[in-house]
């Protein structure tokens, strides 16, 4: 097809051609063309077939509004021809069909449609229930959306926080105006529009006779808003979405921007709307704004004999248009019985087309094949729900649809604004729009181009004011009277294939039938008829089965209600939801040695710690030799993860008292005490030592995962009991390493000279402060892992340097680094418990067994009346130790549950097999009544084999001590 | 996404921040009753309207009070915690052993 | 001779990445800091201006927190801000933050002479200092300058508060969230062309480094060394 000549095809370069393929098949076009007027102009006009009866259909809105248009590109399904541009070597499919896009075999579902009412998901296929199964895979492979590819490769995403004074949503005339008033202001201004040009309805619609006030008006406000410095401009960016104080997030190219918007202007605009009347779904009938697009903007002619149908004055441009365009419109049809005569209606009289005044469009002819249309019927309208039977037929392969509008008003939805549509004649107008937002131009319902301009000028001004930026002078009042708007009359087709939903294949006897059906709730019809849950988001069904049903009660159009409009307001891909995510990763001083020595990594919270060393094929023996050199000889672990805080001043001790079960008042400097934690319910949060370091500091140790909370539990406190006590997190801020095993004073002597490490002088649970190879350190004596041993806390910026003087000095004894596994089993051969993998969030200190830990005789720790309720109550149950009767037997799992005579009476929280003891032993809730050691209990593991163990008591190993104490 | 203005570091995105439930009077642990005790430990008033509650500004640690409109979902004032807390607490142990 | 990181006891967990970017390393402080990323100290002036990442970790700071922190702080000679989150420069070329009424961190200058630092730390103990109390800044956090004029373009990708320079006069400290880390930045004061120094957790040096590298990527940002750093006034 000859394209149009300049100025038509604004967007099209027709120096550079391009060519793609569409199903298969190869098209060029020119650069700037839509996948859909590349098309067009090769006289391809069928795009896709329909959901539910495989009807063709081509453009309607052309500018992405409608589902008619969506096509496979690549991996990427439901991408919309009419908005995105062509490139060479884009490979393009159609949709929804089961052969070819052409000749689709299932477009014989048709015929069938009678048999397919509404609602008939939920009627016909629940019964019998397993039916459901068979029916799911045949019905999804015939009402399919495209293709997901599971292989589709990962592209690069990320997201950007934007920040601005004022933000214009749509740059339309209204949003134009906005902008420029608002940075003339003095505000920072952001100018999104979802098009890639600036110009909105200016670009392609017809405001005179002459047809030059919209391209003049459209041409002066881009070159102005384009040199303002104080504007910034983002095209081809969709905003999908209105969040609290005005957050949008905005999509452009692979980034989703997350912008603060200030003050927000909403110019985005309305859609046009189709009507309802046979076969209205053809290729070739479209919008009116779809036809003049196809015009100005890629230089089409749409076909060569139009009828254009109109309920307003546009529809007038749009003959203009086609006029221009070199077609024959063989006719205006208004709906309204006595339209006003104004400048572009007389002009399309000028030029000897008739115009049939009171008549609507009852049935479109099919060409043959199906794929066009070749002839309209037209009728006079007797009433708004009544048409004259006799109709005449006018041949036509073009029908351009200027219905009425509704507003692209999403955004003001979500920001809790409403719309009404009064009476029955199309008109509305919003309301309720919450503070530092304004709505601007025919969003808002005006329409005549003067008042949307000082309309947008006006909302420009008082967002800029909003912002802080006032300026002087007043802006023109909207000056034009509006034109009545109309709307076009809903007239059920007693042969159906009206179609109110084009996405759902929804017609108007089927919302008549909902109706029938009690469903005259707008929300209850929406979602039985799922009209307006297509993809087009009932931008063109909404308002028509809103008319249906308020017709049908004879309530009020704001009675009957509107449906909401959840983000997103367009499609979105889950890929700029994901982004870029952060996800921080921490690292210890020493992690890189832990590298170098082939430790097998495993995340604890945010760190990285290592497992074990050695290969993962001999995971078990690595572990257990690690188990061994401690209890042996001397291992050594990388302890920096644990949680640390400082707490000083005058009252620590006895904000300590107050935070932890134990006594502290009286604990000596230089000593280090077990702290347990619970929250106001009783239940164990937390647990470490307190290192007296001095009468008014403690440092005290918290879980890796636990030290965050327990460190804004106590700031939470003490903001309300206002103690003299500061706390500071230092976690991270110290390296820590915990060497341990029988020879550990030995090769840690080599190393220290400032500190008797002899037990006299440095007995258990002792802390001193010296240095390790010249590096200051706090050493620490506990016994977690039940050797004698030494944790040494040093600054984190010379945790490498002290693990490799470590090594070095313990070469010679056969130092061996241990990972979390070995210390986990190290730890369980003693009895101790870990919090939360040996408790979880209703353990007490009772049934943990750590009344020992617990200081009743202080007047309060957090915690400490539900801790006396529970001990009033009793328990019920209790963690206990047990062993495997059979230990080569199988072997239960953590989780794996306790069963007596049924009944379940707890689980195991640990297991291993222990080198040591050369037995499988582990930590279990039991009841209270099972915890004396001897109980046999049972322990049922995976398959339901029951597992017998017998408790005993803790610890496991060196029940004296002695050997951490050594 | 909403937005918070923090008493010491200014309004920031609601995601800085952490809740800390509603402000409440703790009773006397060592003297008020059992159900008194596990009313003020389990039991959350759920207020539909102003409610007074704790907020933390994550990156700071730092605690402080807001006033919300729960059904208008709105911001009404946030103040720091010392204009609520002005004098140390202290806790004693009753005379006499609690007779239940 | 060669003066590598691993000869001091003392060492930024980024040297590792500051070795793959081809740094040249001198002694500052008693550990090695790195002076340059190439040969080229032209370029790397213009990519300081540009958009250049520095890491400072090994250079003196340190903290003071508690309720007498202020009076005991000026009792040491130091000019403190009234205001939350500003800096208060000091007549040895030591910055002040103050981040809450009862917090303080002290960052030393370019050149890693410690001053006010050093006199600080070494006349504070538990006896000394009634209420105020020693934070190990050089230890919880490390420490990045970030440089250039695309600085607030690189911020709008990590951090939701608003970093341009209208936003963010000089002495500007924002404690906030930066690519999912708490994180403490604070805008210098140079005339040329924005700094903003970074400070956070320290075992997250390595993740944000990287993170910060390919956010930067687009811009051009790249590795600086110390040099090209001091060349912004």
């Amino acid at each position: 097809m000859e394209r149009l000549s300049a100025p038509m095809g604004s967007r099209i370069d027709r120096t550079e051609r391009v060519s793609f393929r569409f199903e298969g098949q190869q098209y060029s076009g020119y650069r700037g063309d839509t996948i859909a007027s590349a098309l067009y102009a090769n006289d391809v006009t069928m795009l896709s077939r329909s959901f539910k009866y495989h009807r063709p259909r081509g453009v309607l809105s052309m500018c992405g509004q409608d589902s008619n248009t969506m096509v496979q590109i690549g991996n990427k399904p439901n991408r919309l021809a009419d908005r995105i541009a062509i490139e060479a070597g884009l490979d393009v499919m159609g949709q929804n069909y089961w052969g070819s896009l052409e000749k689709d075999r299932l477009a014989a579902l048709r015929y069938f449609a009678r048999f397919m009412p509404v609602g008939f998901y939920y009627k016909a296929f629940y019964k019998p229930r397993w039916s459901w199964r068979l029916w799911a895979k045949l019905i999804r492979r015939v009402a399919g959306l495209g293709v997901v590819a599971l292989d589709t490769p990962h592209g690069y995403y990320d997201k950007q926080y934007l920040f601005t004074d004022v933000t214009v949503i749509g740059a339309g005339p209204a949003g134009l105006a906005a902008a420029l008033e608002a940075a003339e202001a003095g505000a920072k201004v952001l100018l999104v529009d979802e098009n890639i040009e600036l110009g909105g309805a200016l670009t392609y619609a017809r405001f005179d006779g002459a047809g030059e006030a919209g391209e003049r008006t459209r041409a002066d406000l881009v070159a102005k808003v384009s040199a303002h410095e104080c504007i910034r401009v983002m095209t081809d960016t969709a905003c999908t979405g209105w969040y609290a104080d005005n957050w949008l997030p905005l999509i452009k190219d692979n980034r989703l921007y997350k912008l603060r918007a200030g003050s927000l202007v909403v110019a985005s605009g309305c859609y046009e709307q189709p009507l309802i009347f046979q076969n209205n779904d053809l290729p070739g009938i479209m919008l009116g704004s779809a036809a003049q697009r196809l015009i100005r903007l890629y230089g089409i002619k749409p076909g060569n004999r139009a009828v254009v149908a109109t309920a307003n004055q546009d529809g007038y441009g749009v003959a203009l248009d086609l006029l221009d365009a070199g077609m024959e419109v063989a006719c205006v049809v208004d709906v309204r019985p006595d339209p006003p005569e104004e400048e572009m209606s007389a002009a399309v009289m000028r030029r000897h087309v008739p115009i049939l005044a009171g008549a609507t469009l009852r049935e479109a002819v099919p060409s043959a094949g199906g794929l066009g249309v070749r002839a309209v019927k037209i009728a006079r309208l007797e009433s708004a729900t009544k048409a004259a039977r006799r109709y005449d037929s006018f041949a036509c392969d073009v029908i351009a649809m200027s219905g009425s509008y509704v507003p692209a008003a999403a955004m003001l939805h979500q920001a809790g604004g409403r719309v009404s549509f009064a009476a029955d004649n199309g008109s509305f107008s919003v309301h309720d729009l919450p503070a530092h937002l304004s709505a601007a131009g025919s969003v808002g319902g005006t329409n005549a181009l003067e008042n949307v301009l000082s309309e947008g000028a006006a909302a420009g001004r008082a967002a800029a004011s909003d912002a802080g930026f006032s300026s002087a002078g007043a802006s023109a009042a909207p000056s034009i009277a509006e034109e009545a708007p109309g709307a076009w009359p809903i007239i059920i087709h007693p042969k159906g294939k009206d179609f109110v939903d084009f996405d759902e294949d929804l017609q108007s006897h089927d919302i008549e039938n909902a109706l029938t059906e009690g469903y005259q709730h707008i929300q209850l019809l929406k979602r039985f008829t799922t009209n307006g849950m297509g993809p087009s988001q009932g931008r063109h069904a909404t308002l028509p089965a809103i008319r249906l049903a308020a017709r049908r009660t004879g309530a009020g159009l704001d009675e009957t209600g509107s449906t909401t409009s959840r983000p997103p307001i367009g499609p979105l891909t889950m890929a700029h939801l994901a982004g870029r995510s952060f996800e921080p990763v921490r690292y210890t001083a020493m992690h890189y040695r832990h590298v170098e020595r082939g430790a097998r990594k495993m995340p604890a919270g945010a760190w990285m710690r290592p497992e074990y060393y050695g290969a993962a094929h001999s995971r078990a023996d690595n572990i257990a030799a690690e188990v061994v050199s401690v209890r042996e000889n001397v291992g050594m672990i990388d302890v920096s993860t644990l949680g640390g805080l400082e707490i000083r001043g005058p009252d620590a001790a006895e904000f300590l008292n107050r935070m932890y079960t134990f006594a502290y008042l009286k604990q000596p400097v230089g000593r280090a005490r077990y702290v347990l934690m619970t929250d106001e319910s009783g239940v164990i949060v937390d647990d470490g030592v307190a290192c007296r370091m001095h009468d008014d500091h403690f440092y005290v140790t918290a879980t890796t995962s636990g030290v965050d909370g327990v460190y804004r539990t106590m700031l939470w406190y003490n903001v309300q009991w206002r103690l003299k006590v500061d706390i500071t997190h230092v976690s991270g801020s110290y390296a820590g390493v915990n060497i341990a095993g029988p020879n550990s004073r030995e090769v840690l002597q080599k190393l220290c000279d400032d500190v008797d490490l002899s037990p006299e002088a440095f007995p258990y649970m002792g802390v001193r402060r010296g240095t390790v190879a010249g590096i200051p350190a706090l050493f620490l004596r506990v016994g977690f892992v039940g050797e004698l041993g030494y944790e040494l806390h040093v600054p984190a910026s010379q945790g490498e340097a002290l693990w490799d003087a470590l090594m070095e000095a313990g070469n010679e004894a056969g130092i061996q680094p241990f990972g979390v596994e070995a210390q986990r089993l190290l730890r369980l051969e003693k009895g101790h418990i870990i919090i939360s993998q040996d408790t979880d969030g209703l353990t007490t200190p009772h049934e943990a067994d750590m009344g020992w830990a617990i200081a009743n005789k202080k007047p309060f720790y957090v915690g400490m009346r539900s801790v006396a309720i529970q001990d009033s109550v009793g328990l019920k149950r209790k963690l206990v130790g047990f062993e495997l009767a059979d230990s080569t037997g199988k072997k239960p799992k953590e989780c794996h549950l306790v069963i007596r005579s049924g009944s379940i009476t707890g689980r195991v929280t640990s297991i291993a097999h222990s080198p040591t003891l050369n037995k499988v032993i582990g930590l279990a809730y039991v009841a209270p009544d099972q915890a004396e050691p001897g109980t046999e209990i049972d322990i049922k593991i995976d398959g339901g084999e029951m597992v017998k163990a017998v408790v005993v008591k803790l610890p496991f190993y060196d029940p004296d001590g002695a050997r951490q104490e050594m | 996404m909403k937005q918070m203005n923090c008493p010491l570091n200014g309004v920031r995105n609601i995601q800085e921040f952490a809740h800390g439930g509603e402000v409440v009077d703790q009773p006397d642990p060592n003297r008020c009753s059992d159900a008194e005790w596990a009313e003020f430990v389990f039991m959350e008033a759920n207020t539909a309207g102003v409610v007074r509650e704790w907020w933390c500004h994550v990156a700071t640690a730092y605690w402080f009070i807001a006033e919300r409109d729960t059904l208008k979902d709105e911001i009404i004032r946030t103040y720091d915690a010392g204009e609520l807390f002005k004098e140390r607490v202290d806790f004693t142990r009753p005379e006499a052993p609690k007779e239940t | 001779m060669t003066i590598l990181p691993q000869d001091f006891a003392r060492r930024s967990f980024l040297y590792r990445e500051l070795e793959s970017a081809g740094a040249t390393f001198d002694e500052v402080n008693g550990a090695a800091i790195a002076m340059a990323c190439g040969d080229d100290a032209a370029a790397e002036a213009a990519q300081a201006r540009s958009l250049g990442l520095s890491d400072l970790s090994v250079l003196p700071r340190t903290g003071y927190k508690g309720w007498n922190m202020a009076t005991w702080l000026q009792g040491q000679g130091a000019e403190m801000a009234e205001q939350n989150n500003n800096v208060s420069p000091q007549a040895d070329g030591t910055r002040i933050a103050r981040l809450a009424p009862g917090e303080a961190l002290l960052l030393g200058d370019d050149q890693g002479s410690a001053g006010l630092i050093e006199k600080m730390d070494g006349a504070w103990s538990m006896e000394t200092a009634d209420g105020c109390f020693q934070v190990p800044r050089a230890e919880t956090n490390f420490w990045l300058a970030l440089s250039g004029a695309e600085t607030p373009a690189l911020f709008a990708k990590i951090c939701a508060v608003d970093l341009r320079p209208a936003a963010a006069p000089p002495h500007t400290v924002v404690q906030t969230n930066v690519a999912r880390l708490n994180a403490i930045i604070i805008r210098r004061d140079t005339a040329e062309v924005p700094v903003f120094d970074l400070l956070s957790d320290i075992a997250s040096a390595v993740y944000l480094w990287r993170a910060l590298l390919d956010a930067m990527d687009e811009f051009g940002g790249k590795p600086i060394g110390l040099t090209a750093l001091r060349t912004l006034k």
